[in-house]
């Protein structure tokens, strides 16, 4: 009895197999849109595998953190590849879920039946930005110190629970070791379960429902009364998938050879902020609004003007699926509003900066 | 019309005279009683009456020669003071009365500073309060009130002018720009209230109370019997008094401008100490600029070379060290501090050079992956291309 033959017997392989030699991916003008999603898993394949090679020397604590980073970075064989990997492919991952969230609402992508693989989507998209928040203290370097203190400062804005929530946070008044051992165990346990399990679904239910096709492809579609054309997922489309994520690779070896991840000065809480403090990019954008912000607005803090409205569209984002009827002029809107968010979002980084030193 | 017309002119005309009428007049000096609020004497609940014993209000002013004996009544009174602070000074009386500023009072000469010439008379403060005159950042400033004036200080016979010189030396610049207020000023080395220049034989005895080892190296150098013999003050011979400039390792050599050329030429005895000397400095600081550049370079390459910092700074100290070795005037303990900076600068260039040298190997690294990755990706194309049916995206 061979190995398939045994496995067969005792798992859905033939159905899987079956499945995958149906599968098809929809050709059209709007095709190349679809390797974004594949690319950010790509990227979060590449944090998983490097994650857990800088775990083996990675030491949680104040006292300990920067040198253990520092002896990856000098000592431990290739510990200068692995971590500037690691930091490289966050960003690119955080770009390429930009991208893909983007080019999902672009194409409505998320309308029905599609309103689960949105919401687990739009929730995976947030927790990329939480990996990317908690993983930026882990060096225990000065600016991340500094950022983590503003960032971590935020929600005291919020009337009556903004001061619990940072010190839930924090784990205490301050920035502190405590703080550090708190956000290495959500960036190493709490995110990635929750990551796997809304990954696991997203992933699922796009085999189940198929690739989304945009409403204007739907409807030559069905004005030409034919099916679109299409080519096989296996080999067709893995195979581009696969070229993709192989000149990312070649990216990220380039990016990590000459453009080492810095590690900075180890941080000193005693110290006071250096110049030049800012968040990393992809926040830069809620970093420039804040700071036009009045110091207060109708006796509460100017920074609610930043904070209240970006909220709101971030529950507008997780409900968009519900809030669009899905008509002709809905869509316009959508398009409009979105282009409008990029925009300010683009225009606020570029400022931030152009503006240098915070 | 003309009624209103004239009106209006004599209006601005008055309103014209009334605006400027303020800056004809001379500022007003504060009255002494509205400066005396914020003195550290009304704060201590002392009034007008324990200086002004004479007469009401107003009050007749207090004789120059008077000052500092009414001051002294109190201040010298340790009984008293000490109902004040525990701690406080009660010897600035006897102190003036060596001073020059006193000798000059007690032969009559009231020209010469008195208490409440540097202190104040009605607004006194705390030395402790940055807004006193002798306070550290201050004292200069008012020193220079009476010592930076020509035609005053022409009827000393003084036609220096140390308070200007001491803002050009490295002590001002210390304390001026860089607010360390333990760096030396007028009062630190002449004294405050004993204020006198200090004489040759004692000059270094006051620029020891902080160049400790440089004090205890010459003191025990070959040169000590010698400047004894000749008289000639230790420190200053070769660093000035007011304006003393950063010392700089071209100080010392054979050759003009170095200072050991005022009196060494090559045919004298100490030539090979001199000169081990100057070769020595410029090797180790040849050695650390080198070492210095190398590992900018690595660290603006991205790469971390934590450890070459380390030894180069060890290596800036063993610099300092030997510059101040040199106090010695002799090949010990020069020679070993100058070997061991050569080792640390040494070490974080090698540091350095290992580390670019490590990038290097990346970069290689890199280039043989990329043309792995560049022929699988070419491979995958091909394949790609010679699939069944496909009409590309």
């Amino acid at each position: 009895m061979s190995v398939r033959t045994w496995l067969e017997e005792r798992t859905p392989l033939v159905a899987v197999q079956e499945a995958i030699d149906h599968k098809s991916v929809p050709r059209h003008r709007y095709s190349a849109f679809y390797f974004l999603g594949g690319m950010t898993l790509f990227f979060f394949g590449v944090q998983v595998v490097t994650g857990a090679l800088l775990l083996l020397y990675y030491r949680p604590s104040a006292s300990e953190a920067y040198e253990s980073v520092s002896f990856i970075m000098t000592s431990v064989p290739f510990g200068w590849l692995v971590r500037s990997i690691h930091a490289w492919s966050a960003n690119l991952m955080i770009g390429a879920a930009f991208a893909h969230l983007f080019s999902v609402i672009y194409l409505h992508a998320y309308r029905k039946p599609r309103e689960v693989t949105w919401l687990s989507g739009v929730l995976v998209f947030f927790i990329v930005f939480a990996f990317g928040f908690s993983g930026y203290l882990l060096p225990w370097n000065e600016l991340a110190f500094f950022a983590t203190r503003v960032g971590t400062n935020m929600p005291a804005v919020l009337p009556g629970i903004g001061d619990h929530l940072v010190y839930f946070m924090r784990g205490g008044r301050d920035v502190t070791g405590a703080t550090l051992t708190r956000f290495f165990g959500v960036h190493v346990a709490i995110l990635p379960a929750l990551t796997t399990a809304l990954l696991a679904i997203h992933i699922a239910l796009i085999q189940y429902h198929g690739m989304s096709v945009s409403p204007s492809e739907e409807g030559r579609v069905e004005r030409t009364g034919k099916p679109g054309p299409s080519m096989p997922f296996v080999p067709h489309f893995m195979l581009r998938e696969l070229f993709g994520w192989t000149v990312a690779l070649a990216l990220l070896a380039g990016l990590s050879a000459f453009l080492p991840w810095e590690l900075g000065r180890k941080a000193n809480v005693f110290a006071s902020a250096p110049a030049g403090i800012r968040p990393e990019w992809y926040f830069l954008w809620m970093f420039q609004a804040l700071k036009y912000a009045p110091a207060t607005f109708f006796g509460m803090s100017g920074e609610l003007l930043v904070l209240v409205p970006v909220n709101i569209g971030v529950l507008a984002l997780i409900l968009l699926p519900f809030l669009d009827p899905n008509t002709a002029r809905s869509r316009r809107i959508i398009k409009v509003l979105a282009t409008i968010a990029l925009i300010f979002m683009v225009a606020m980084t570029a400022l931030a900066l152009r503006g240098g030193t915070a | 019309m003309t009624i209103r017309r004239g009106i209006a002119a004599v209006s601005w005309l008055w309103l014209v005279v009334a605006s400027a009428r303020p800056l004809a007049q001379a500022p007003a000096s504060p009255a002494p009683q509205d400066l005396f609020r914020d003195d550290v004497h009304a704060k201590a609940g002392i009034t007008c009456t324990a200086c002004h014993t004479a007469g009401g209000p107003p009050y007749a002013p207090i004789a120059r020669a008077a000052v500092a004996p009414l001051c002294a009544t109190c201040h010298s009174n340790a009984e008293y003071m000490k109902r004040f602070s525990p701690q406080v000074r009660v010897d600035e009386y006897q102190q003036y009365l060596t001073s020059t500023h006193g000798k000059q009072m007690s032969s009559g000469n009231t020209l010469v500073a008195t208490c409440s010439d540097c202190h104040g008379a009605h607004g006194i403060r705390a030395v402790a309060d940055t807004r006193s005159p002798v306070a550290a950042m201050n004292v200069a400033a008012t020193c220079a009130r009476c010592h930076s004036d020509h035609v005053r200080m022409a009827r000393f016979g003084h036609e220096d002018n140390p308070p200007e010189d001491w803002k050009a030396s490295v002590h001002a610049a210390a304390l001026l720009t860089r607010g360390d207020t333990s760096a030396p000023t007028c009062s630190t080395c002449h004294g405050g209230h004993g204020a006198a220049p200090p004489g040759i034989t004692s000059v270094a005895l006051v620029c020891s109370q902080c160049h400790v080892r440089e004090a205890e190296l010459f003191a025990k150098s070959p040169k000590k019997p010698i400047f004894d013999l000749l008289g000639q003050g230790e420190c200053v011979t070769c660093h000035g008094n007011h304006k003393i400039l950063k010392p700089s390792d071209s100080l010392i050599g054979l050759n003009e401008p170095a200072l050991c050329a005022t009196c060494h030429n090559d045919q004298m005895k100490g030539v090979a100490v001199i000169t081990a000397m100057q070769t020595g400095l410029s090797d180790l600081t040849t050695r650390i600029d080198r070492a210095n550049a190398v590992l900018d370079r690595a660290a603006r390459a991205g790469m971390l070379v934590d450890d070459g910092r380390l030894a180069l700074r060890d290596a800036r100290e063993d610099q300092i060290l030997a510059r101040v070795s040199v106090h010695a005037f002799a090949s010990t303990p020069i020679s070993a501090t100058l070997t061991k900076g050569i080792a640390d600068a040494t070490k974080a260039e090698s540091i350095g050079n290992a580390a670019l040298a490590d990038l290097q190997y990346r970069r290689n690294g890199l280039a043989v992956a990329t043309l792995l990755i560049l022929g699988f990706l070419v491979t995958l194309w091909v394949k790609i291309r010679r699939l069944p049916s496909d009409g590309g995206l």
